[in-house]
């Protein structure tokens, strides 16, 4: 059975390798979320290893401001007892942008293989999603972005293709250097105007 | 990795057939035959307990220890529970190679049968090929281990793609298949339960072999990950390998716990590294030959531009779809100059476009006329000839318009011709002249990208 790495044991593995994840903190008390919203809207999201699809199971609430923040602060922690052990997250509100995955996994076969699609709700939907095994090349990452049926919509500018490909060869370079970590999702990835954040994090050992 | 050296069971100059048998519906008997059908001119052995003295003028031995001479193979088809003591004896006796033909080892749960086979070929280091395989043939050295009589399964003639097979039925049908098609055989090998030798080994003999200029493959899955991506990667900068997968089942995936690994099942995955190393991924059987068929005649285009030249309006719009649809390929634009030349000798009637369409009485002359003013045009990389046999112009002089033009080519070139009797007696005299002819612009497109595609992947970095 694997183990769901801790959120933020996630974040720093993620920072060394040059990924750029969104501002998060774990909080514990509706207080510490509002005082986290300072500098803008919030989302919430329990974290749980019985819950794995957050969106699905409704223990994510976006775009939450002031009052609201109490409310689904409470929802949250409410759902938590049944789910325990558990624990809530605060994240900066990410600015839309092009969702997508970015992923790996362990094959008993090949070894680590990495994954790019079309993120958000849509890739268990549309399959739209291009595969490699580690460690891959240059050329590997812009095979995988063109093979995507989506390519026009992920990458919206040749500098997005070479931020986009970027990100991959990091992720194999993480994948092959930790061997141990048999599952990850980047999903979704957010791109927005020649930058990106991975908005969220699962990492399983 | 440790190379296994298949030219014994390829090449043998003395085979020894274990399971020889008077009786023409026992499987030794069938692969006896089949080798004096096949004229065989190396050394021929017998072996079978209790078959009396000669079986077709051949001389029988009680076992592969009395023979006393070099076996560079022996073939084994008696049933399974006796499989693992005549290999022992093979072993002792020094044969170099060994094949398996009888079935009932793993595939039937029998793993642990399996298993005793794998450590005598271990023991020996005798290469050993299945259990539950069809065996190899090979047109040049006259190899047949096919236990299919040859009036039910035509025999393919000699050439350079060879064809690596896990099932047998698969194996049979596409042999029979290629017998059909111009480009001939270099080696067929069905590997079955892959028990010793594996598609690796098989791989890694074939990167080497002179005689195999493509590589045709049906898998189911892959034994070895890791030393199949390393073969991989070293055999598609030697020449073109098309796979077809089997099992497309979603096997696996109700494990999986991240999105990730629920999209990316046993499928995808080998499909993906096979793209990922240069391989060409065949959908159906049809693809394996209309691929093989272009790699096998075309030298690698140097670009993706395409002049489509027809004597069928709408055939000639069917193929630019596909071209356009291809993601690779292009229609060419042709030069002023080209456009002036043809503008000069054409019938008032041709419009000159790209396609052009040479109109339903085009005859020969008008093809070669056609084409001896575009064989100068640097806009064009590839052509694709269209002649529709059931019109009034086309006739084997068309044919042979074309055949002469392929000979003063260096550009890749492929015809589409689409009927019946009439159009499959010249599609035959084009192929035997080294013009690869489909019978739709889907086939012919289709096999064109997988040509462009190989060519841009080898000649990257």
């Amino acid at each position: 059975m694997p183990e769901l790495l801790d959120y933020f044991e996630g974040n720093r593995l993620l920072k060394r390798y040059g990924i750029s994840c969104i501002d998060s903190q774990y909080v514990s008390s509706a207080e510490e979320a509002i005082a986290f919203s300072k500098r803008g809207p919030i989302a919430l999201k329990l974290i749980s290893s019985k819950a794995i699809h957050k969106t699905k199971s409704g223990l994510v609430k976006l775009n939450l401001t002031g009052s609201e923040i109490k409310a689904a602060y409470s929802e949250l922690a409410r759902k938590g007892n049944a789910l325990k052990p558990y624990k809530i997250i605060a994240q900066k509100m990410a600015k839309p942008g092009i969702e997508i995955i970015v992923g790996g996994k362990t094959d008993p076969q090949f070894g680590k293989l990495i994954l790019i699609g079309l993120g958000g709700i849509y890739v268990e939907v549309f399959k739209d999603f291009a595969l490699r095994v580690c460690p891959i090349t240059k050329n590997d990452t812009i095979d995988m972005i063109e093979q995507l049926k989506s390519r026009k919509i992920v990458t919206f500018s040749g500098k997005d293709t070479d931020m986009i490909a970027g990100v991959l060869l990091k992720v194999s370079k993480l994948l092959i250097e930790n061997q141990e970590i048999s599952e990850l999702d980047l999903n979704p990835l957010i791109i927005r105007a020649g930058s990106y954040e991975a908005v969220d994090i699962r990492i399983f050992k | 990795m440790k190379k296994i050296n298949l030219r014994p069971m390829l090449k043998p100059a003395s085979v020894a057939i274990i399971g020889a048998s008077r009786d023409p519906e026992k499987v030794g008997h069938v692969i006896l035959q089949n080798y004096l059908n096949a004229g065989y001119s190396g050394k021929l052995y017998a072996v079978n307990k209790n078959a009396g003295a000669e079986i077709s003028g051949i001389k029988v031995f009680g076992s592969v220890l009395e023979i006393k001479q070099e076996i560079d193979l022996a073939v084994i088809a008696i049933p399974a529970q006796f499989v693992p003591e005549a290999m022992e004896e093979c072993g002792k006796a020094g044969v170099k190679t060994a094949i398996v033909v009888s079935g009932g080892f793993a595939e039937t749960g029998n793993k642990e049968l399996q298993d005793r086979l794998v450590k005598v070929a271990e023991k020996y280091n005798m290469p050993t090929l299945g259990p539950n395989c069809l065996g190899v043939m090979d047109p040049r050295s006259r190899i047949d281990t096919l236990f299919l009589p040859t009036y039910k399964l035509s025999r393919p003639s000699v050439g350079g793609v060879s064809f690596v097979c896990q099932s047998g039925a698969v194996g049979s049908t596409v042999l029979d298949l290629i017998s059909g098609e111009g480009f001939g055989l270099s080696k067929f090998i069905s590997y079955g339960n892959a028990a010793n030798v594996d598609e690796v080994d098989i791989l890694n003999y074939l990167m080497d072999d002179e005689e195999t200029k493509v590589i045709i493959m049906y898998v189911e899955g892959i034994k070895r990950g890791k030393e199949f991506i390393e073969i991989a990667k070293k055999i598609t900068k030697v020449k073109p390998v098309v796979v077809l997968k089997a099992g497309r089942t979603p096997a696996g995936i109700a494990a999986a716990h991240s999105h990730t690994a629920a999209l990316a099942g046993d499928y995808e995955t080998h499909e993906s590294i096979f793209r990922q190393f240069g391989f060409t991924v065949a959908e159906d059987i049809n693809d394996l030959l209309n691929y093989a068929k272009i790699f096998s005649s075309e030298s690698l285009p140097t670009g993706n531009k395409v002049a489509v030249i027809t004597n069928g309006g709408g055939v000639g719009v069917l193929t630019a779809d596909e071209i356009s649809m291809s993601g690779c390929l292009e229609m060419s634009k042709f030069t002023k100059r080209s456009c002036d030349a043809l503008r000069k000798i054409m019938p008032a009637l041709v419009n000159i476009r790209n396609p052009l369409d040479l109109a339903g009485d085009a005859d020969g002359e008008r093809y070669s006329d056609a084409l001896s003013v575009l064989s100068t045009d640097d806009n064009i990389d590839i052509f694709v000839i269209i002649t529709l046999f059931q019109t009034p112009g086309a006739d084997s002089r068309a044919a042979a318009s074309l055949i002469s033009f392929k000979e003063k080519t260096d550009k890749p070139m492929i015809d589409i011709s689409i009927g019946a009797e009439y159009t499959r007696m010249h599609r035959i005299m084009m192929e035997s002249s080294g013009l690869p002819v489909y019978d739709s612009p889907l086939a012919a497109i289709s096999s064109l990208s997988a040509l462009l595609k190989y060519s841009i992947y080898k000649n990257r970095k």
